[in-house]
Parts: C-alpha cells; sequence; structure tokens
C-alpha cells in the first residue's frame, strides 16, 4: 500500500509534503480514495485509466479528461447515471419506490420503461464525492495521456506504461507451476 | 523477444515417474524452484498412486485424430474442425440419465484492464484419460480424469500481465485451449506469449512473445499444431492492428513464416484499399478462431476478420481484402493460396473468423464456413470457387440475399468504393443511426459450429439478433492501444438464439431449435446427439434429427464454451467449462436483461450416465 501511496504522489516533493503537512496529507489521502474507487467501481471499464472514455465496442464514454462538467454534476452523474446510455447509476437510493425521487424527477417505477444502467457496485456519498475530486483533480482539463499519469494509476513496474516509453522492451513474465 | 529456458529434463527419467496427488485442491503444494530439477516427490503422501503417463503427440496421431475414438487431441477434435465424435455410449436411447460425474473449480475469474472478470470459452483437450484446460488469464491445468474422478495434478500460472494485456482485450478475458506436441502442452496467454509446457511436470520449458500488446495485439485462441509447428492467430482489430496469423517452430522456437491479412502497398490485394489510408491507419484483419487444415493439400484455412474502423467504411474504400475473409495458406510457407471474401468493404463488424470445417459431400471437397454476417456459406476448398450460402438466422436486412452465382451480397457494385447494400440497414456516415440484422456479433460468433457426417448436417451455434449501430466517422489515424471503432452499437433489441441445422447436400436449413438467450456457446456433435449449452446456465443435448431437446442441467453458471466428449476406463463422458466470460455482459447485456443476474465463475463440469 505505501508503494502506491509513493506512486500517487509521484515526486520526492510532493512526498515530504506528504509527509509534513497535515493539510495536504488529508487531501493526497482523499485523492488516493478517490483513485481506489475509480478502480473499484470499475470506471476504467469505459472511461479507461486515463479518463479519455473514446470509442468503445460498446459506444463511447465520454472523455473526463474534456468534460466541462463541473463537481456537483459530476457527483449528480455517477449517483444517478445518464438515462439511455451505457453510464450506470452508482447510488443504492437513486431511484427509490416512492415518490420522493432523488434523481431526475423519476422512481423506480419509470425504470420499468425506461433503460437506465445499474452499476455493479453502489457507492457511498462520500465515496462519490472522493471520486468526483479525484476527476477533477487528476483527470479533468489534462492533455494526452503520459507516462507520468500511467505510472500514478498503476505504479512504476506496470507493463501497462511501456507504451509511453521510448523503446520498451519487456521481460517476459516468469509462470510458475503448482503440483 | 524470444528467450528460451533451459530445462535440464531427461527424457529416461520420465518412464520411472510416478506422481502423487492430494485428494483435495487444500492439500496441494507450491513447487519450489521453477527450473530446477527434476525430483519426483513433490506432493504429499499418496491417496491414489498414478501410474499411466501421458504419451507422446506425434505429428501422425495428429493427422490420425479421427482414430482415437476415446480423445480429443486438437482443438476442434480433427483437422477438419467436425466437432463429431464417433463416441455413441451416450446416445439418444440414455441421454436422459446423463448426470453430473464431477466437477472442479478453476482459476482466473479476476479483472484487470478494462475488465471486471475473466470467463471461461476454452475446448477441453483430452489424450488417455488426462485433461487439458485453460482459464481466461491462460493457466492451463492438467487434470487427471481416471477412476470417475477429476484430480488437479498441475497449474501452470503464465503470470499474464492483467492490466496491459485486459486494457486492449476488445471483447473479454479469454482463452480457448491448448495444443499438445510430442511431450508439450502448448498454450498462448493474453499478453501474447506463445508458452510450451512438459505435459509430465507442468515446468514451462520455453515461452515466447509472438504477438504485442503495446501494439494493441492480444491472442486468445487455442494454437493450431501441425507438423512441427504452432500456427497462432491474433485479436486486435479494434484498435486498429494489421492482422496476421504466425508459424513458430516448436523445436527451434523460431519463426517460420507470418502471413498479413492485410497488404502493403503494391503486395497483391493492396489495390482493395483505394483510399489514402494504408493498411497501417485503417488495421484490421484479426484471426483469434482457430483454424483447420486439409492435409492432402498442405492447406491452412483460417477465418479473417473484419477492418477497422468498424463501421466507418467510407474511411477505407474498396473490397478491403483480407479481410471478412477465409483464407487458403500453403502450411509450410504461409504463402496466401486462395480466398473468398463474404462481406467486401464491410461496414457491420461481420467478421469471418469463424472455423472452416472441412467436408466432403457428393464428390466434392467443401470448406463450410458460418459468417457473422448470418450466412452459411460452402466453398471448394481447392480453390476458394463459391458452391452456395443460406441464412442461417431468423432475420437478415443488410443484403436481400446472396447472389448464387457470384456468392457476393446481391446489391455488392464492384465499380462503388465504398458499398451500400440494403441502404436502410447500413450504417453511413450521413445518417447517425442504423438498425442491422444481424447485430454486430452475428450472426454467428466464435462458438464454433459441428458437422454430422453420417447425417451430413451442419449444426450452427445461432445469435438470432438486430442491434443499433451509431457512427462517429474517424478523421485521424488510429493510435496504438486505442480504440478506433468509427462507432458503436447499441442492444434497443431483445437477442435470443437458436441451434440451427443445414443438410449440406442441399445448402437448406432443415431444423432451427430456438432458446430463449443467444447461443454463446458453440455445437459438439455425436452420432445421434447434439450437445451445446446456454449462457443462462443450461447445458443441453437435442436428438441430431429432431433437434428436440433430450436432456439439459443448468449448471447454475453462464455456458460460455464449446462442450465436448471423451472416454477413459471404458466410459464416456462430456466435459464442459463454465464460466461467463468474452464481451457479452459488458457490451450486449442490455439485449438479455435477465442475464444480468449470472455471476462470473469457473468451473469444469464432467457427465457420465
Amino acid at each position: 500500500m505505501m508503494v502506491m501511496k509513493f506512486c500517487v504522489v509521484g515526486s520526492a516533493a510532493a512526498l515530504v509534503v506528504f509527509l509534513f503537512s497535515g493539510t495536504a496529507n488529508a487531501a493526497e489521502n482523499s485523492l488516493e480514495t478517490g483513485q481506489a474507487i475509480y478502480k473499484r467501481a470499475n470506471c476504467v471499464g469505459c472511461h479507461k485509466w486515463h479518463g479519455d472514455g473514446g470509442g468503445g465496442y460498446g459506444g463511447a464514454a465520454l472523455s473526463l479528461r474534456k468534460t466541462e462538467l463541473e463537481k456537483p454534476q459530476i457527483m449528480e452523474t455517477v449517483k444517478c447515471g445518464r438515462p439511455g446510455t451505457g453510464m450506470p447509476y452508482f447510488s443504492r437510493d437513486s431511484y427509490p419506490s416512492d415518490d420522493a425521487p432523488q434523481c431526475y424527477g423519476l422512481t423506480s417505477k419509470d425504470l420499468e420503461t425506461m433503460h437506465v444502467a445499474q452499476a455493479g457496485v453502489f457507492l457511498r456519498p462520500g465515496e462519490i464525492e472522493a471520486v468526483a475530486d479525484y476527476v477533477i483533480s487528476s483527470i479533468k482539463g489534462k492533455g494526452d495521456p503520459n507516462l507520468a499519469d500511467c505510472v500514478a494509476f498503476f505504479g512504476e513496474d506496470s507493463k501497462a506504461c511501456g507504451v509511453y516509453k521510448s523503446g520498451g522492451h519487456h521481460e517476459l513474465p516468469t509462470p510458475s507451476t503448482t503440483q | 523477444m524470444e528467450r528460451g529456458i533451459s530445462y535440464p529434463y531427461g527424457r529416461s527419467s520420465k518412464s520411472t515417474r510416478r506422481f502423487y496427488v492430494g485428494g483435495t485442491a487444500l492439500l496441494l503444494i507450491f513447487a519450489t524452484a521453477a527450473f530446477a530439477d527434476d525430483a519426483p516427490s513433490v506432493g504429499p503422501k499418496a491417496e491414489t498412486p498414478i501410474v499411466a503417463k501421458s504419451p507422446e503427440t506425434t505429428t501422425q496421431r495428429l493427422l490420425d485424430a479421427d482414430k482415437e475414438q476415446q480423445n480429443w487431441i486438437t482443438h476442434h477434435k480433427t483437422y477438419n474442425a467436425q466437432r463429431f465424435s464417433t463416441l455413441d455410449q451416450i446416445n439418444a436411447g440414455n441421454v436422459k440419465g446423463l448426470k453430473v460425474a464431477w466437477t472442479m473449480q478453476l482459476g482466473g475469474v479476476e479483472g484487470g484492464g478494462i475488465w471486471s472478470h475473466g470467463g471461461l470459452e476454452g475446448t477441453p483437450i483430452v489424450e488417455d484419460g488426462f485433461m487439458y484446460v485453460t482459464d481466461g488469464w491462460g493457466s492451463v491445468y492438467k487434470v487427471d480424469t481416471h477412476g470417475g474422478l477429476g484430480r488437479l495434478l498441475w497449474k501452470m500460472d503464465p503470470k499474464t500481465d492483467h492490466d496491459w494485456a485486459g486494457a486492449v482485450a476488445c471483447c473479454g478475458v479469454d482463452n480457448r485451449g491448448v495444443g499438445l506436441y510430442k511431450d508439450l502442452v502448448i498454450s498462448h496467454t493474453l499478453d501474447g506469449r506463445l508458452i510450451a509446457t512438459d505435459k509430465e511436470t507442468g515446468q514451462v520449458k520455453w515461452q515466447r512473445q509472438v504477438a504485442d500488446p503495446d501494439k494493441g495485439e492480444v491472442v486468445t485462441g487455442a494454437p493450431l499444431i501441425v507438423k512441427n509447428m504452432a500456427i497462432t492467430g491474433v485479436a486486435g482489430a479494434e484498435y486498429g492492428i494489421r492482422g496476421w496469423i504466425a508459424a513458430t517452430d516448436l523445436d527451434t522456437q523460431k519463426e517460420m513464416w507470418r502471413t498479413f491479412t492485410l497488404p502493403k502497398k503494391g503486395e497483391p490485394g493492396s489495390e482493395t484499399w483505394s483510399g489514402t489510408n494504408s493498411e497501417e491507419t485503417t488495421g484490421g484483419g484479426s484471426t483469434w478462431v482457430t483454424g483447420s487444415y486439409d492435409p492432402i493439400s498442405n492447406t491452412i484455412l483460417w477465418g479473417v476478420g473484419n477492418p477497422g474502423p468498424d463501421w466507418d467504411n467510407a474511411y477505407r474504400p474498396g473490397d478491403n481484402l483480407y479481410t471478412d475473409s477465409s483464407l487458403a495458406v500453403d502450411a509450410d510457407t504461409g504463402k496466401i493460396k486462395w480466398h473468398f471474401q463474404h462481406t467486401p468493404n464491410d461496414p457491420y463488424d461481420y467478421d469471418s473468423v469463424a472455423e472452416n470445417v472441412l467436408v466432403d459431400v457428393d464428390g466434392k471437397k467443401i470448406a463450410l464456413e458460418a459468417d457473422r454476417n448470418g450466412f452459411g456459406y460452402a466453398v471448394d476448398r481447392t480453390d476458394g470457387r463459391f458452391l452456395w450460402a443460406t441464412p442461417f438466422v431468423k432475420k437478415v436486412t443488410w443484403t436481400k440475399g446472396i447472389d448464387p452465382e457470384t456468392g457476393k451480397p446481391e446489391e455488392y457494385d464492384a465499380k462503388k468504393q465504398v458499398q451500400v447494400y440494403n441502404p436502410e440497414a447500413t450504417p453511413v456516415r450521413s445518417r447517425e443511426i442504423t438498425d442491422i440484422c444481424p447485430g454486430n456479433m452475428g450472426g454467428k460468433n466464435w462458438p464454433p459450429t459441428a458437422y454430422n457426417p453420417l447425417l451430413k448436417t451442419w449444426y450452427v451455434p445461432v445469435i438470432e439478433s438486430c442491434n443499433r449501430i451509431t457512427i462517429k466517422p474517424e478523421t485521424k489515424a488510429n493510435k496504438p492501444r486505442d480504440f478506433f471503432t468509427g462507432g458503436g452499437p447499441s442492444q434497443p433489441f431483445r437477442i435470443t438464439g437458436s441451434v440451427t441445422a443445414i443438410d449440406v447436400t442441399t445448402g437448406k436449413v432443415v431444423g432451427k431449435h430456438e432458446t430463449p438467450y443467444p447461443n454463446l456457446a458453440g455445437i459438439l456433435a455425436t452420432p445421434d446427439l447434439v450437445f451445446s449449452g446456454e449462457p443462462s446456465g443450461q447445458v443441453y443435448a437435442l436428438d441430431a434429427k429432431t433437434l428436440q431437446r433430450l436432456w439439459e442441467f443448468n449448471t447454475g453458471g453462464g455456458v460460455n464454451a464449446p462442450p465436448m466428449t471423451f472416454s477413459v476406463d471404458g466410459k464416456q463422458y462430456v466435459a464442459i467449462l463454465v464460466g461467463m466470460g468474452g464481451a457479452w455482459d459488458k457490451w450486449f447485456i442490455d439485449s438479455t436483461p435477465e442475464l444480468k443476474k449470472v455471476q462470473p465463475g469457473s468451473t469444469l463440469y464432467v457427465f457420465a450416465l
């Protein structure tokens, strides 16, 4: 876990800040949590690790790097999903059966006739905020993904970042046999 | 890119080896030094000594695989890819009594890259009672099936890099099985390696990087072993790769040949790419389904996938050879002998990766191919000449039909650079949304057909489908590891399935067994039965003539792999891997909403009377 933490911080200078500043510590913790939620909730599945989304076999997921949404709108989209698209809702209570709708004025009854995808994992409100913070600070407004972005996501050793390195020659993994 | 691993393994020591295997998976012990010496006493004390030893898989045995009734030693059972077993202990008269004999939990369900979980799509290989299966991440399991039980002898985990490969696997974390060569088990990994594992010990003798995920290439198919070669196909057309088929010499680990499925400028076929975009900016022509082999003409037949970008055919004017084609290549050189293209300038993602089934009927040497575009094709396999085509799906909208003379779609116009076919049902840049039937998964996808030579009947695992294509024209060249599809599908329509029977003597559909969900499993044929499975969990047997369902068992998981049959200790078994993988539950699930309840899993089921 510590290794991951250092990778997220990404530089020795930031590491010093991380170690000595309580405020930065909290912020970095939140970002780390946000990134972990981004992975666990499988945002990667459509938006990819870099958030750029793009074409896909299941249609295009919007680019979070190019998005113009602000934090409240991102939180709403995560919570409520986007009806008629592949973007699922991540809050268990988004579409209640009573007439106190949480999202777009819709209740569970409306979902019988219109399509809103349901996420594979539900997130709590704090988790939705953390993942929105992560998108705002680490993805939104960034240019093309680069090696530093990739290492911040996967860690130093990942082959997934080889494509951003020059002459990225890979050692073959060592298989292991159990008997 | 090659790395040989020296492995001091004297053949003489093998004859005296005995394996001792613990009675439960909990007792399995990790081998310590991976490539160290060959000390035989690796396991806990014997509960069951296994005295039998796996035989050498020779070229002659592979050529004569049909004569080994008890075995299944190559991916499609025999080189002709008929997936027909002559075993008849289990038959139409007694199949009602088929029960679970044993099961085994496998691994590989974990996700990676854009995938939340892996699945099972493999065909088990069985040689004299020893079974070899793979999971989605390429682990190979050797299972002893003697004595009415399944005992895991070893598991080889190739330590596939999940994020690297999983990010560019277009359609799931999948591996369709192994090949056998002499004393080796030959397998692929999603991250593009070809691995040779010692049959007896499970130790890796060598591995070689064949495909490169840095370019968007991954490997999901089982290797085809021909002579001293392993033939590898590649996936990645959705990421703009230039497809190929490659042959590796299994004795020297050197590449014998690599035949690209998209010609370079100046090569034959390049005239069918008439736009300014080259094979590098377009890409396509994946080869991710194991092909077949005709030893008499020394020809490998292999299916070729769609061009990229999938749905934007104005990006790539011309017929786009050899995409959407069946390809016949010389086994020794890889040189293309002939091709037959099904959907020129494909605007639908109707690839032709499907296996070619080699049958001899009425003196004709035929190659059968059930295409994603919804038609079953027969061509003369000596020269690729078209014989007939018949729709095996209930609904086709993209074309009025296949011209009985040319084998091309009726609307095909050789003078046009961008084909439109039926304009109402063809994605075009001028209209954002188009509904197509069959949907872009087909028709028929990778799950294999089977052919019963006694009945001269061909059984197709069908996805009865339409779906909606939203065009997003591509304006730039593709970038490595980025999706390059020119749009994408969505699923406003319910999708069902069938097993559809075609009489190969007439080319006509003679039966259809309809199912509530698409057939994502594939078919096994025996003298009077047809076996298949459903993504909702059922494994079932049909009467080969009437297609009436005679038996079923619900495995409780999603069936996404083909059944096979074998015999050991004189008793016949049916085996199938169960665990939903592939692209369905990620991209296509809205067409079958009930299947959202199917959980990932990884189980080997074996049935017996």
